[in-house]
């Protein structure tokens, strides 16, 4: 199957997602709204999951955390993997968990080599419990951290040798780290290696609220709006590298209709099967064509 | 305390920083010079806004009846000092309607911590294992049969009783279009069970909630019915017994020891 466009499955968008018809569409949601013993909203995936494909996107294993993935986390990911076999699974760059404490964010770190070994031994520890590979996704940054001793690039191509991951590519996600933290958001997409890249992320982003306040001109990976054409620029420029990966469009706040979030991803969808045709026009001057449907990871 | 690396201390670190307030924590991997980036208060917000929103899927009903700016002003509150322990947060804010009861700026709201509580019995029963009621025919056997019989109760199903008419407060305030609503005097229990597909809730009398609270400590059906008899002299058994089935709470019926 050639890679194609999925949807953030929202609970408000059930229905018009079992009705969907378009070709190639799949669906993607964050395990960890699925932790539950029963109820409708279980009976509603299943459903969903009957005529189409799901991806697992996690966002609470906190592999950035100097400390295990956290075994019953695991476990319950390890039975919504039995459960509904989705073709993709994916973790974050990133901690959550520490002490006890559950943040519900993606929070950042030092990338020292300290940090690869315990990252790359928690990514380990997740792929033997779930008897598979997963996809690490790179995180949207707003500090300006100092004491990396890799970019973020060098580490993440690290953690797929060694722990033999792929990565999901958030495209919006490097659009925002770069303009906050002031590198090219193309030197950070040219480094990713082809053949490392299992799926792509778009989603929208806003400026920081508190910008009249504090001065700041952050942007901030709000998943709130339509996906901005500097970040629909970035992706062609991807894909047209890279070929076409399974590309979800991402919506968690300010969710407008089912159709109008489907607009958005049969515009990606279009890309991709362009891609796929090699028919590029507007590839740019660097890009090579690279083998198409390695899908392989997915 | 767990001896930790350099991820650790920097993790130590950052939460610090979160819980102060203040980027003093995090200094020493910040650029010199750089004493409050716009950066750390994101992080902040984001973590507060997601404590917020799932308190207030956790808690529709006391959302609802505050206003968005009080209940994430409260939430906000109730999330520093109650952080969630797990990634999974459709369970967060167990302790949230007793933390209301002691909540200073609620204390005009008396009604509030129970509203909270039935809407947190709500959200654990949406997602409670999965149960399959018995149809009524499960019920035809011989009086004394039946009177020996141990019901199962379903898995979702949550009771409570109140002093006074709480529950039917709270059913008025869940109404999508809610009227006038009152707070009766006299005491009300309330139901709340998931059979099927959907959650339902209703006013439970005083011989429904004797009866399921025999039942929950595993009483025969006899023992219920009287207990049920006993709390109310003038309940109507048969009815209460049908509407309950009809409410899908029983799953089994394990026979008596024949007398």
């Amino acid at each position: 199957m050639s890679p194609t466009a999925g949807l953030g499955l929202k609970p408000q968008h059930y229905d018009d997602a079992l009705a969907a018809d378009a070709e190639g569409l799949w669906f993607e949601v964050h395990p960890e709204n699925y932790m539950a013993a029963g109820g409708p909203r279980l009976r509603r995936l299943e459903a969903i999951r009957e005529t189409r494909p799901l991806s697992l996107h996690g966002v609470g294993l906190s592999l950035a955390a100097d400390a295990d993935p956290d075994l019953g986390h695991l476990l319950a990911l390890k039975a919504l993997a039995d459960r509904f076999e989705p073709f993709v699974m994916s973790e974050h760059l990133a901690w959550s968990a520490w002490r006890g404490v559950h943040q519900p964010d993606l929070l950042p770190f030092p990338r020292t080599r300290a940090a690869l070994d315990r990252i790359a031994a928690n990514i380990g520890r997740t792929q033997d419990v779930l008897g598979r590979t997963i996809l690490v996704e790179n995180p949207s940054l707003y500090l300006p951290l100092t004491g990396h001793e890799l970019d973020e690039t060098d580490f993440l191509v690290a953690l797929t040798r060694r722990t033999g991951c792929g990565l999901l590519v958030d495209v919006n996600n490097v659009f925002v780290s770069a303009s906050n933290l002031g590198y090219a958001a193309e030197t950070y997409l040219d480094a990713l290696p082809a053949e490392a890249i299992g799926e792509i992320h778009l989603a929208g982003h806003g400026v920081d609220a508190n910008e009249a306040r504090s001065g700041s001109s952050l942007l901030i990976d709000t998943h709130g709006a339509p996906v901005a054409e500097p970040v629909w620029a970035l992706y062609r420029r991807l894909i047209d590298r890279v070929g076409p990966r399974p590309t979800l469009i991402e919506r968690d706040d300010n969710i407008p209709a089912f159709d109008v979030l489907m607009a958005e991803r049969d515009r990606a969808h279009g890309l991709l099967q362009r891609t796929l045709m090699g028919t590029g026009a507007c590839a740019s001057p660097q890009s090579r064509p690279e083998p198409v449907g390695d899908d392989a990871r997915g | 305390m767990t001896p930790v690396g350099e991820l650790g201390t920097f993790q130590d670190a950052f939460a610090a920083a979160l819980a102060e307030r203040t980027a003093a924590p995090i200094a020493g991997w910040l650029p010199e010079g750089e004493t409050d980036p716009a950066g750390l208060a994101v992080y902040r917000n984001t973590i507060a806004k997601g404590c917020i929103d799932a308190l207030a899927a956790n808690f529709p009903t006391v959302a609802s009846l505050v206003g968005d700016d009080w209940f994430g002003a409260a939430a906000a509150l109730f999330a520093r000092g109650n952080p969630p322990k797990s990634a999974a947060l459709l369970a967060y804010g167990a302790g949230f309607p007793d933390w209301l009861a002691r909540f200073p700026p609620a204390d005009d709201l008396p009604y509030l911590p129970a509203m909270a509580r039935m809407d947190g019995m709500w959200t654990t029963a949406l997602f409670a294992p999965e149960g399959r009621p018995l149809a009524a025919e499960a019920f035809a056997l011989e009086p004394q049969a039946l009177a020996a019989a141990r019901p199962r109760l379903h898995p979702s199903l949550a009771f409570a009783w109140f002093d006074s008419g709480l529950p039917g407060l709270w059913l008025a305030a869940r109404e999508p279009q809610p009227g006038e609503m009152e707070l009766a005097e006299d005491p009300q229990g309330v139901l709340i069970v998931r059979p099927h597909e959907a959650v339902t809730a209703r006013l439970l009398d005083r011989a429904g909630h004797a009866f399921l609270a025999a039942a929950e400590t595993d009483a025969t059906l006899g023992e219920a019915i009287t207990a049920a008899a006993e709390a109310d002299p003038a309940a109507d058994l048969p009815a209460l017994f049908a509407a309950l089935i009809a409410d899908g709470v029983f799953v089994g019926l394990d026979p008596g020891d024949p007398a």
